[in-house]
């Protein structure tokens, strides 16, 4: 006997006992015969057992705001700046926008390095071409594209970083908020963070003067509250002494205004590790 | 007119897209179904911050790992709930091995193991939104026959539906569902 239909199945496996006995017996006699057919009818009886168990409505809770910047940024710097994204999807000029380059100088530094050696003449023209309009345009173009809102507040601000710009005094992005980030024992100056308002919402920006030693583990960098009791994770701080992640109003407001750079362990835990690095307070 | 009845015809665009690495394809599928991602978290692990790692962790993955998404079984949302599942079970068995080590040191007895919490909170709320998403008459119909019970015949009458109506949600909804399921299953157990 051929397998029976899915209709068939779903009869014999919950049923409401209307079926024609006739059908009902020799579907159920091929079914104890046939090892995909019984699988068939079990996966379908545990799935209406789920249907009756299901709750009838949900509190959905969404995640905070901050999971997407997270998600964009562990993306950008793990996967666009090392080794760059797959090819698909991705022209050079999106490349560009991610990767902190001559581009991001300002005009009248000498550029340090070219992205990439062009291989023809037509491409070096097209590239020309391409900063002519950048220079002209600015970022818009290059910010519609690619990684998500996120993203393109991070590039934005890992590209002013980039050019320093972000500590001059003509910047056209001024931090809301700025503080030294000094480490918690000798209270040595070793960075900065800022609060910069971005495209798509507040950007925290942090720099080290020079890198900070991850041990065998990684660097995270965490808001804490101002009342001692709380904290939140902005990210990871990839080797190097730049980054910058997407954080939201709200936190500022609920008091989150404590920058702190961590050494933690790849031990799977979310918490923090206690070894605090570095550490400094907005001021309000 | 290319108007979609089915919302699922447009979802599977979302995993062609992906899968063909489109960016903003991951940032469609964050808007649609990280909440849903998150709440399965959430109640599986019971803390916000677990459950917002894991959320990151996920979409994470599913763009490293976007050649696994399989566009032929529709809506990518169980493929997703699947990722979420391995993660959330990766924390667990994290959780579990520091929960020994602490008691390993503290008594170095071998010790039972912590609860497992297996109240399949990824199948659980993966079918409540496909049942909110679905919705009717297909899901009100799955809900009577299968939580209250009814047969299709008294199910037919209540709502003014033809009885051959209602034997097919019945068929069409259950048969959809099991396929989520399975997704799950397959994505989750790698």
């Amino acid at each position: 006997m051929s397998h029976p239909t899915e209709d068939e199945l779903v009869d014999l496996a919950v049923g409401d006992g209307t079926v024609s006995p006739s059908v009902s017996a020799s579907v159920s006699a091929h079914v104890d015969g046939c090892d995909t057919c019984a699988a068939t009818v079990a996966e379908l009886r545990h799935t209406a057992a789920l249907v009756a168990a299901a709750p009838p409505s949900v509190t959905w809770q969404a995640p905070t705001d901050a999971v997407w910047g997270r998600i964009t940024d562990h993306l950008s710097t793990e996967e666009l700046d090392a080794d760059g994204l797959d090819a698909d999807g991705l022209d050079a000029d999106e490349l560009d926008a991610d990767e902190p380059t001559s581009d991001d100088l300002p005009p009248a530094a000498p550029a340090r390095r070219e992205p990439a050696t062009p291989h023809t003449d037509d491409e070096l023209e097209r590239r020309r071409a391409g900063r002519h309009e950048r220079d002209r345009g600015g970022r818009g173009r290059r910010l519609s594209v690619g990684w998500g809102a996120g993203l393109a507040a991070a590039s934005l601000a890992i590209g002013l970083l980039a050019g320093r710009a972000i500590w001059q005094p003509d910047t056209p992005v001024q931090p809301v908020a700025q503080v030294a980030l000094s480490t918690l024992d000798t209270k040595q100056d070793e960075g900065k963070a800022a609060v910069v308002r971005s495209a798509d919402g507040l950007d925290l920006t942090v720099a080290t003067s020079k890198p900070l030693d991850a041990g065998d583990g990684y660097l995270e960098v965490w808001l804490l509250n101002s009342d001692g009791k709380r904290m939140v994770s902005v990210g990871v701080l990839a080797p190097g002494d730049k980054a910058s992640f997407p954080i939201s109003q709200t936190l500022i407001d609920e008091g989150y205004v404590i920058v702190d750079i961590s050494r933690e362990k790849f031990d799977g835990s979310p918490a923090h590790s206690g070894d605090s690095l570095l550490r400094g307070k907005l001021p309000a | 007119m290319h108007v979609h009845d089915d919302p699922d015809v447009e979802a599977a665009d979302l995993a062609v897209r992906l899968r063909a690495g489109d960016q903003e394809a991951l940032a469609e599928m964050y808007r649609r179904w990280s909440t849903l991602v998150h709440t399965i978290a959430l109640r599986s692990l019971g803390t916000r911050e677990d459950a917002e790692d894991v959320t990151q962790q996920v979409f994470v993955a599913a763009w490293r790992g976007r050649h696994t998404v399989q566009p032929d079984l529709g809506s990518p949302a169980a493929w997703l709930v699947g990722i979420t599942k391995h993660r959330v079970a990766d924390v667990r068995t994290e959780r579990y091995r520091s929960h020994r080590n602490m008691q390993a040191v503290a008594s170095e007895v071998a010790t039972s193991p912590v609860t497992v919490d297996d109240s399949n909170w990824a199948e659980r709320l993966l079918l409540v939104h496909e049942l909110e998403r679905m919705g009717d008459p297909r899901a009100t119909v799955l809900r009577m026959a299968f939580v209250e019970d009814r047969t299709h015949e008294d199910i037919a009458q209540t709502l003014d539906l033809p009885l051959g109506t209602v034997k097919s949600h019945v068929r069409r909804g259950l048969i959809a569902l099991r396929d989520r399921m399975k997704e799950v299953e397959r994505v989750s157990s790698h």
